[in-house]
């Protein structure tokens, strides 16, 4: 197991890593290259990689574990938008033991599990990328950069023209959207990433307008 | 990816992009695209070698900085299986990790976020 933390600013992944007392390798990846690399476009997804360095499953989401949240009736007397978040978080697909269960397969049977996919599979089986999803990248990586080296108000042009690119990579959108929506002085970021005077989206009317939550997130296809 | 300048040399392509400039084209894993004049003179033309794996070169003139996106050459996020470890990835006291000391064992790699 290896955990990467997709965070530009190490700051903000180191407490929960020392928080977890992990006994695998927990790395931070600041310039999130392993969006581009694995095809991450949202958390947590994950990769399986065998013995010989080849990829057996494309990026995924990697829920191992059923949140309590999606057993719990939406309280009532919410603020409206928390109210409708907690519906859409609700409705987040739920594969987490099914997806527990492959990876146990895997751990038992190695190449022989009917989980693990041939360099062909795998490949075929990673996310469509079209040009201007590449150029998100190239846009992101910009923003990443000039965020660190310039201030942050030079990678909001860059990072708005990824987010329009790619609307469909929520780890450029929630990066983005937790340094606006945080407040200063902080210690955890927001994660409720409301509307904002910065960008145009937000969580929940993106989520909305990508469908609902049924929609959010690369469900594994472990038939 | 951001890379400093629009030649680079083999390595500093191969580790900024994953993707290996050789005599017979830019190759990942068993993959190899046909890249006539991408490569002189162990010099990769980044320009050239951007179009043939169809990922757009993005300029910043104001602060004078490409980035390169993904390659759409196969039109999948993943061109090859073949994994390639990026070495900018820190631990949590901030410092790189050597993913060659995993060489030989199983590897699940999970993608989290403080956000």
């Amino acid at each position: 197991m290896v955990t990467v933390a997709l965070d530009i600013n190490p700051a903000h992944a180191t407490p929960w890593i020392e928080l977890a007392k992990p006994t695998h390798p927990s790395l931070i990846d600041t310039t999130h290259v392993t969006d581009e690399l694995f095809g991450f476009i949202n958390v947590p997804m994950a990769v399986w990689i065998d013995e010989n360095g080849m990829l057996v499953r494309p990026a995924e989401a990697a829920s191992i574990e059923r949140s309590p949240l999606r057993d719990r009736e939406v309280p009532t007397g919410l603020p409206p938008r928390i109210e409708q978040m907690y519906r859409e978080v609700k409705s987040i697909p739920d594969d987490s033991e099914e997806y527990r269960s492959a990876i146990l397969d895997w751990a038992r049977h190695g190449a022989a599990s009917k989980y693990a996919m041939t360099p062909e599979q795998v490949v075929a089986a990673s996310q469509p990328v079209s040009g201007s999803q590449s150029r998100a990248a190239a846009c992101f990586a910009l923003g990443e950069y000039l965020h660190r080296t310039v201030g942050h108000d030079a990678a909001v042009p860059w990072w708005r023209e990824a987010h329009a690119l790619y609307p469909e990579n929520w780890t450029y959108k929630r990066q983005a959207w937790t340094l606006v929506t945080t407040p200063e002085g902080a210690t955890e970021n927001d994660l409720m990433q409301g509307p904002n005077e910065v960008y145009t989206g937000n969580w929940l009317d993106d989520v909305i307008a990508a469908g609902g939550g049924g929609s959010y997130s690369v469900r594994p296809q472990l038939e | 990816m951001i890379i400093s300048s629009t030649t680079l040399s083999v390595p500093e392509f191969l580790a900024a992009t994953g993707w290996e400039a050789k005599p017979e084209g830019l190759c990942r894993g068993e993959l190899c695209v046909p890249a006539p004049g991408a490569l002189a003179n162990s010099v990769v033309n980044v320009t050239v070698a951007a179009e043939k794996l169809g990922m757009p070169l993005v300029h910043d003139a104001s602060h004078n900085v490409w980035a390169l996106g993904v390659a759409t050459a196969t039109g999948r996020a993943l061109a090859s299986a073949k994994a390639f470890f990026p070495s900018s990835l820190i631990d949590a006291m901030g410092r790189a990790f050597d993913f060659s000391s995993l060489r030989g064992r199983r590897i699940i790699m999970v993608a989290w976020a403080s956000w």
